[in-house]
């Protein structure tokens, strides 16, 4: 069964006379870390806002853990997918327990139980002593981290992540990258991830999606994609093989 | 249930941990219309509740001078000045004094008044006289000039306030015009012969003026005064500046993708959206009481009149809400509208004033040109204004603002079709 199965999609914004998607297929199997990587403008924002039903696809068919996407799709698919957006998704005024607690609300949760997995959480990402400060006092990693609890609290199928490690030290973009790596092989969760870091993808990564101006370029394992050209030497390689050099906008 | 509640405790919490936003949500609106109500006091005031000094240069030294200056002296609005520094005021230095906008009245009795009604009397009485067969002829003047009392006006003075007091002297003249001629005839009277004490006057005071109550059931009857007027009006006007906070944190929301990770969590964002609209309704209700406590309790101490609330309080917490409501659902739509603050802000801010400005906020409806008032009519914010002046001055109950309850509801449940409708379109 594939987590997510892209044919054929296009899509034009109103307003806009080029479209942004041109044709984009692509398709990975459950259980997978997938890297989407392309320029910026290549079209995966919008790629990701069609997946998760936020924007309404054109031409061509979508499937998001076998839920194709038809009328009541966004409601079907919410509940299994879990989606930390590249923004700090939080309340800077509110703790990082009252955040959490707000968002465990939204899905239904409450009450001790909803307590004890936030507490849990907040621990295995290492902010058990900042629980009860706000998030707006905290560093760049710590908000990475508790931007991360807030999409997994319902304990999703499918893990969205739009650069979850832009801005973050060292320490806590490897305790993020470590977490994913363990929720993938303990949880199952199949994980589709965008990052413009290139290396983090190469070694984060088992499958990877290339693709610029709408369209998919390339996909496949990183290493297999590596080995295939001769001249490149890493992920960083192979993209600009496929991507050009141009300065995208 | 969960999501409504989570969202009102979110809310409050954002509110109350920003000490200082919160503050000023509540005390800015208090300071203004403290302020709009005294500054706007003396205007709201009739002219017969103030009192000003009024030039008086008597060239006639008769009867009508001593009456008119009598007469404005009774009235009470009235300072008479005949003399500065020791000596008569002349006609000319009067009109300087008044050019300049140190007095805003002048009166000029002409040499001669007195005597010109005196003969324009027995005029009368002659003819009377006459036509009685009565012999005795009272004289009168062969000339037939006409004499003006002359007044002075500030240039700036209002064309109101020029009004009353045209009218004010003008019953004066009458007056005097009056007694002379029932005087001329009482004294042909008694020449026949006829009983000392008569009732003209009396007759000619038959008919009065008795203003009445127009308020259901003889109830509370409130004088529309400056506290009446601002303490309501600028209440509704702050009320809407909610949508400012609203705005901006729907953008905030917005920006910082939170706004995303609501929409992706299972059911409907509606009932998250309530939980704000419901939260900033209560703020709102809570600014309209105690500016109403302002009104109350604070505005007597700076001397000015207490506010009357009616007796309606069911229909007033109802309108508080319905405004609220209404002000909400403004804000959500610009919130939705506009990406940046800065957009949000200026519109926002911007559009009160103008809604305010011709729905009767500033100054009430009445005194606007008819085709304003036609514009005004459309304001959310004068519906509201109506709604509080049919209970608060007119001792009204839901029967006498249901429209306007209808009204507001049907202005947010627009509004709000209208941010769905923009953000659905968004999705496209």
């Amino acid at each position: 069964m594939y987590s997510i199965a892209v044919q054929d999609l296009h899509k034009t914004y109103n307003g806009s006379l080029e479209p942004t998607l041109k044709g984009l297929s692509f398709a990975f199997p459950t259980g997978k870390i997938v890297g989407l990587l392309g320029p910026n403008g290549a079209g995966k924002t919008t790629t990701i806002s069609i997946l998760c039903g936020l924007v309404k696809a054109g031409k061509g068919s979508v499937q998001v853990l076998g839920i194709p996407q038809e009328a009541n799709y966004r409601e079907r698919i919410k509940r299994a997918l879990g989606v930390v957006p590249q923004q700090i998704a939080l309340f800077p005024q509110l703790t990082a327990f009252e955040n959490l607690e707000y968002f465990g609300n939204l899905y239904g949760f409450k009450g001790p139980a909803l307590k004890t997995q936030i507490l849990a959480l907040l621990e295995q990402f290492g902010l058990e002593k900042a629980a009860h400060k706000e998030t707006g006092k905290f560093s760049g990693g710590m908000k990475r981290r508790t931007n991360i609890i807030a999409a997994i609290l319902h304990r999703p199928r499918l893990l969205i992540l739009d650069e979850p490690t832009a801005g973050v030290d060292v320490q806590s973009r490897s305790m993020i990258l470590q977490f994913l790596r363990d929720y993938n092989r303990s949880e199952g969760v199949s994980i589709l991830y965008t990052s413009h870091l290139l290396e983090e993808a190469q070694h984060l990564c088992e499958d990877v999606v290339i693709m610029d101006d709408g369209r998919q370029v390339v996909q496949g394992n990183p290493a297999a994609l590596i080995n295939a050209l001769p001249a490149c030497r890493n992920l960083e390689d192979v993209f600009l093989h496929f991507t050009g050099s141009k300065l995208r906008d | 249930m969960l999501r409504l509640f989570a969202t009102i405790r979110k809310e409050y919490r954002l509110l109350f941990r920003d000490k200082m936003g919160l503050g000023l949500l509540f005390l800015m609106p208090v300071v203004l219309i403290t302020v709009m109500a005294l500054i706007q006091d003396t205007p709201f005031k009739d002219y017969q509740e103030l009192k000003f000094d009024i030039l008086t240069v008597d060239n006639d030294h008769g009867r009508l001078g001593r009456y008119i200056r009598e007469g404005l002296d009774h009235s009470g609005q009235f300072r008479i000045v005949d003399s500065l520094q020791g000596q008569p005021v002349t006609q000319e230095q009067a009109k300087a004094l008044v050019n300049r906008g140190d007095y805003k009245i002048s009166i000029i009795i002409p040499q001669g008044a007195t005597g010109a009604i005196v003969s324009n009397a027995n005029k009368i009485t002659n003819d009377l006289s006459r036509r009685m067969g009565l012999p005795f002829m009272a004289p009168v003047r062969l000339r037939n000039d006409s004499l003006n009392v002359v007044i002075y006006f500030d240039p700036a003075a209002k064309k109101a306030f020029k009004s009353a007091i045209h009218q004010a002297l003008d019953n004066f003249l009458t007056q005097v015009e009056t007694d002379l001629l029932i005087e001329r005839i009482q004294q042909q009277l008694k020449r026949k012969g006829a009983a000392q004490q008569d009732s003209l006057d009396i007759q000619l005071k038959a008919i009065g003026l008795q203003e009445q109550s127009t308020v259901p059931g003889g109830g509370v009857d409130v004088i529309s005064n400056s506290v009446q007027h601002n303490v309501p009006a600028w209440s509704i006007f702050a009320m809407f500046f909610i949508v400012i906070p609203i705005a901006g944190n729907m953008i905030r929301e917005r920006e910082d993708g939170s706004l995303l990770r609501m929409k992706l969590i299972p059911g409907s964002y509606l009932a998250i959206l309530a939980g704000k609209m419901f939260f900033f309704v209560c703020i709102c209700v809570v600014q309209f009481y105690l500016m109403m406590l302002v009104g109350i309790y604070l505005l007597p101490l700076l001397a000015l009149p207490k506010l009357e609330m009616g007796h309606q309080y069911l229909p007033t917490l109802i309108i508080a809400a319905c405004i609220g409501l209404a002000a909400t659902a403004y804000g959500i739509l610009i919130g939705t509208l506009f990406k940046t603050p800065n957009q949000a802000l200026n519109f926002g801010a911007i559009s009160i004033v103008i809604l305010s400005a011709i729905g009767g906020i500033w100054i009430p409806l009445e005194v606007m040109p008819a085709h304003m008032q036609q514009i005004g009519r459309l304001s959310p914010l004068s519906w509201g204004l109506d709604a509080i002046n049919n209970i608060y001055l007119r001792n009204g109950g839901m029967g006498q603002v249901w429209k306007q309850i209808g009204l507001l509801l049907g202005f947010a449940g627009t509004l709000l079709a209208i941010a769905g409708a923009v953000e659905k379109r968004r999705m496209n």
